[in-house]
């Protein structure tokens, strides 16, 4: 049984929960893992129950009157830290909105789980992006886990692959369509010809892009994944500000026209090697690996055994990227020994 | 290659060339020297990604009864493509071109334009053909610093470093 605590009930929480209630059968039966959420906040309030919450019943509370303290017994009020300091739990789950800038409220959440001597899952690339090095040794020191699958790629194993699976390869070079955003509005351009501002609407329409897509499109949401990246994957001390980057706001649809004539795409691409850490748009042959389209993902890493090595998919969704917050909790279960 | 005077012979010639992977960049027929036999000489150029196609093309040209006369070769010309997008007439893409062909071994050799909307920001596509593929990087480094001075966007290839 591992007890957990849910810091964010957003998309990425409430999906989450979603997949526990799916999956519970399977994660008893294949993993031997019993997950029982003991607590639940947003930014209104928490609710608590050490025997383990209802979580059909605290989606609705969520869903229905905008506040997990709706819950039964929940209390409007407390805070993140009042739960992480408080509630006996092992794994806390840190899904709150990322800051570039200052990493908060996350990354004040991940330190006090931490000293709290509870395991800790996040999505949330603020933290990760100001303070990578510090959160890796503190939960060193404090000898508790720490993952972070989600925080890139979505749903797409980039760091697990890494770091697991291709752990005999000296990792040269990592490159990737890391942003589902402007990989949409490029292919749109590309397909129909339309110019960047009628296509960026469009995507904002659908809930793809968001209303202040400057994150997105300047290519900092790139830079901040490859950040993330260097540091847990290639051992580099980065920061957001080493990144070279430009975004993809003045490509126009001739310029993709052209680069089709000659066999080509352009793909918002984040490259991270030792000594360049850099985001642009580049050329990208046709039928290439990191010529996906739509909101995909994709990742190459170049590698001294196995060469080349290409993963490609979906890079957002709530219930996608539960795939990899599910990942890490069955990975924790494991190297604790379950 | 030496052709017969009579109809359809280029297209005899041409054919295996871009079925088996050649990519033709020129061709110089010349009529007006014909051969005492009287064939026409006609010189060709065409790309081809290695030897194996190369050879694959001559037997396939010799099957056809072509007769090769001569062949000369140039190896690993190393070509390279970039966008630029910006004022690129403003900007003088004549002088951007002539910089480039000023270095040793380095050619721009093709050149397309799309013009955007009035006030608007236009593409230049450009390949540049160079003897090796060190020549290759100084030029597209050139590029870069001379996009950089004239407010352009460069997009390179994912496989140039």
């Amino acid at each position: 049984m591992m007890r957990i605590v849910l810091i964010g009930f957003g998309n990425l929480g409430r999906g989450l929960s979603r997949a526990f209630i799916q999956k519970a059968g399977f994660l008893r039966e294949t993993h031997g893992l019993v997950p029982r959420v003991v607590a639940a906040v947003d930014k209104f309030g928490a609710a608590v129950d050490e025997k383990g919450l209802n979580l059909v019943r605290l989606l609705n509370a969520a869903e229905n009157k905008g506040t997990v303290a709706a819950h039964e017994g929940g209390k409007r009020g407390k805070t993140a830290l009042d739960i992480i300091d408080n509630v006996e739990a092992d794994v806390v789950y840190e899904l709150t909105q990322t800051n570039i800038k200052t990493g908060e409220p996350g990354l004040t959440h991940i330190k006090r789980a931490m000293l709290a001597r509870k395991h800790v899952i996040t999505s949330n690339k603020g933290p990760l992006a100001v303070a990578f090095r510090e959160l890796d040794s503190l939960a060193k020191k404090c000898g508790v886990e720490f993952r972070y699958s989600a925080s890139v790629g979505g749903a797409v194993p980039v760091i697990g692959l890494a770091r697991k699976l291709l752990a005999g390869n000296e990792i040269q070079e990592i490159r990737g369509v890391l942003n589902g955003t402007t990989n949409y509005i490029l292919t749109r351009m590309s397909t129909e010809g339309a110019p960047f501002e009628i296509v960026l609407r469009e995507a904002q329409e659908l809930g793809i892009a968001e209303k202040d897509p400057t994150l997105d499109i300047k290519g900092i949401d790139t830079a901040c994944k490859i950040t993330i990246l260097a540091n847990s994957i290639l051992g580099m001390n980065a920061k957001l500000s080493d990144v070279r980057v430009i975004g993809i706001d003045r490509i126009s649809p001739e310029a993709i026209r052209l680069a089709r004539e000659a066999g080509q795409t352009i793909k918002l691409i984040g490259i991270a090697r030792r000594g360049l850490l850099e985001v642009g748009p580049k050329l990208v042959p046709l039928g290439h690996p990191l010529a996906v389209s739509g909101t995909l993902n994709a990742v190459t890493f170049e590698l001294d055994l196995a060469r080349e090595i290409s993963i490609a998919g979906f890079g957002a969704g709530p219930k996608e990227t539960s795939s990899s917050l599910l990942g890490d909790l069955i990975d924790i279960h494991r190297a604790l020994g379950g | 290659m030496e052709l017969e005077d009579v109809p359809g012979q280029l297209l005899k010639a041409l054919e295996p060339i871009s079925r088996l992977g050649g990519n033709i960049q020129s061709i110089m027929h010349q009529r007006e020297r014909k051969t005492p036999l009287g064939r026409v000489p006609v010189m060709l150029v065409f790309e081809v990604a290695d030897r194996v196609r190369l050879n694959r093309i001559l037997a396939a040209l010799r099957a056809r009864g072509v007769r090769v006369t001569q062949l000369g070769e140039r190896e690993g010309a190393v070509r390279a493509t970039a966008l630029l997008i910006g004022h690129i007439i403003h900007t003088d893409i004549r002088d951007t071109i002539d910089r480039l062909n000023a270095l040793k071994g380095v050619m721009v050799s093709d050149l397309s334009l799309a013009m955007g909307d009035i006030g608007k920001e236009s593409t230049a596509r450009m390949t540049i053909t160079a003897n090796d593929e060190k020549r290759a990087n100084v030029a597209i480094s050139n590029l870069q610093r001379i996009a950089d001075r004239k407010k352009l966007l460069m997009i390179t290839s994912l496989e140039v470093g």
